[in-house]
């Protein structure tokens, strides 16, 4: 009775790097195609996704926060109908070091089978952190493709 | 074939590049820590992964070939014993330029014995992939890592 999309990547950086691109507006505007994070990131605090034109795209609360190991959000899409009408989701972040590398595992599930946000954001999270990853390993942020 | 696992990826690399990067042994050994690919690549030729010793991993058929946009293989272990007979199994590669950049989706279908072994498996080979391809730099291999860890610990 659930949904669950889960996403393995390995960086070459440090926990401390990556979660501060996870979770600071200047560098997810960098690799996330514009869209910023907001948030004073405490166990309980509201978090919210914007557009680069301040449109709000997701929304929710702060179940985890322990840098930097392990981020858990609740996570309502704001800007699908269809999506923000299946309620709230969870977003697993962990970083785990492997050497000079980490081990960055996001799993996104939803209670609920054949979740419309678990498939959207299936698509999503390759591509975000595909250039997330070329942005702290090269300095330069993937493309938006079309 | 019971279940499948499936990986996408976004490499800054045209497809070209790509796929010589997956089929050509001077370039596996870079990134894949020492393994190797053998084969000509053409449909129903054999193909063969190698570690860099030699000792067969991995060998099978090529069941389609289309460079530099799709490739799919048959796959059968050769060298662990629980997985060696573990039925048939099949990865697919499809390879699709976006503008600077190309998308990379491997499919894996498998029994549940391999499908747990290649979705371990490809994320890591799939990460050093990427980043040898975008800074000439392969990642070390996490399992060597740990490895590493558990003797200084």
């Amino acid at each position: 009775m659930s949904s669950q999309f889960v996403y393995v990547t390995y960086i070459r950086t440090t926990p401390e790097k990556l979660f501060e691109a996870l979770t600071k507006p200047e560098f997810t505007r960098q690799y996330w195609y514009g869209i910023s994070m907001e948030s004073a990131w405490r166990v309980g605090s509201e978090w919210k996704m914007r557009f680069s034109d301040g449109r709000i795209t997701d929304t929710g609360e702060v179940l985890e926060y322990d840098p930097p190991k392990r981020l858990v959000l609740k996570w309502r899409n704001e800007f699908r109908p269809e999506l923000k009408a299946e309620g709230f989701s969870r977003c697993v972040m962990e970083l785990e070091p492997a050497g000079d590398m980490v081990k960055l595992t996001v799993s996104h599930s939803m209670e609920r089978d054949g979740s419309k946000l678990v498939e959207a954001v299936s698509g999503g999270w390759p591509k975000v952190l595909s250039s997330l990853k070329s942005l702290l390993e090269t300095g330069k942020a993937l493309p938006e493709g079309k | 074939m019971s279940d499948r696992f499936v990986y996408v990826t976004y490499i800054s690399t045209t497809p070209e590049k790509l796929w010589q990067a997956l089929t050509d042994a001077a370039f596996t050994r870079e990134y894949w820590w020492g393994m190797f690919l053998e084969s000509d690549w053409k449909q129903g030729s054999r193909w063969a992964m190698k570690f860099a010793d030699g000792r067969l991993n991995t060998t099978g058929e090529v069941l389609e070939s289309d460079p530099p946009r799709r490739l799919v293989l048959d796959w059968h272990n050769e060298y662990n014993p629980e997985l060696i007979g573990d039925g048939p199994s099949r990865a697919s590669f499809d390879i699709e330029q976006l503008g600077e950049m190309v998308k990379l989706t491997v499919t894996h279908e498998a029994q549940p014995k391999l499908l747990e072994s290649v979705s371990g498996g490809w994320p890591k080979v799939l990460a050093s992939l990427k980043s040898y391809i975008e800074t000439g730099k392969p990642l070390p291999n996490p399992g060597n890592c740990a490895a590493a860890r558990e003797q200084a610990a």
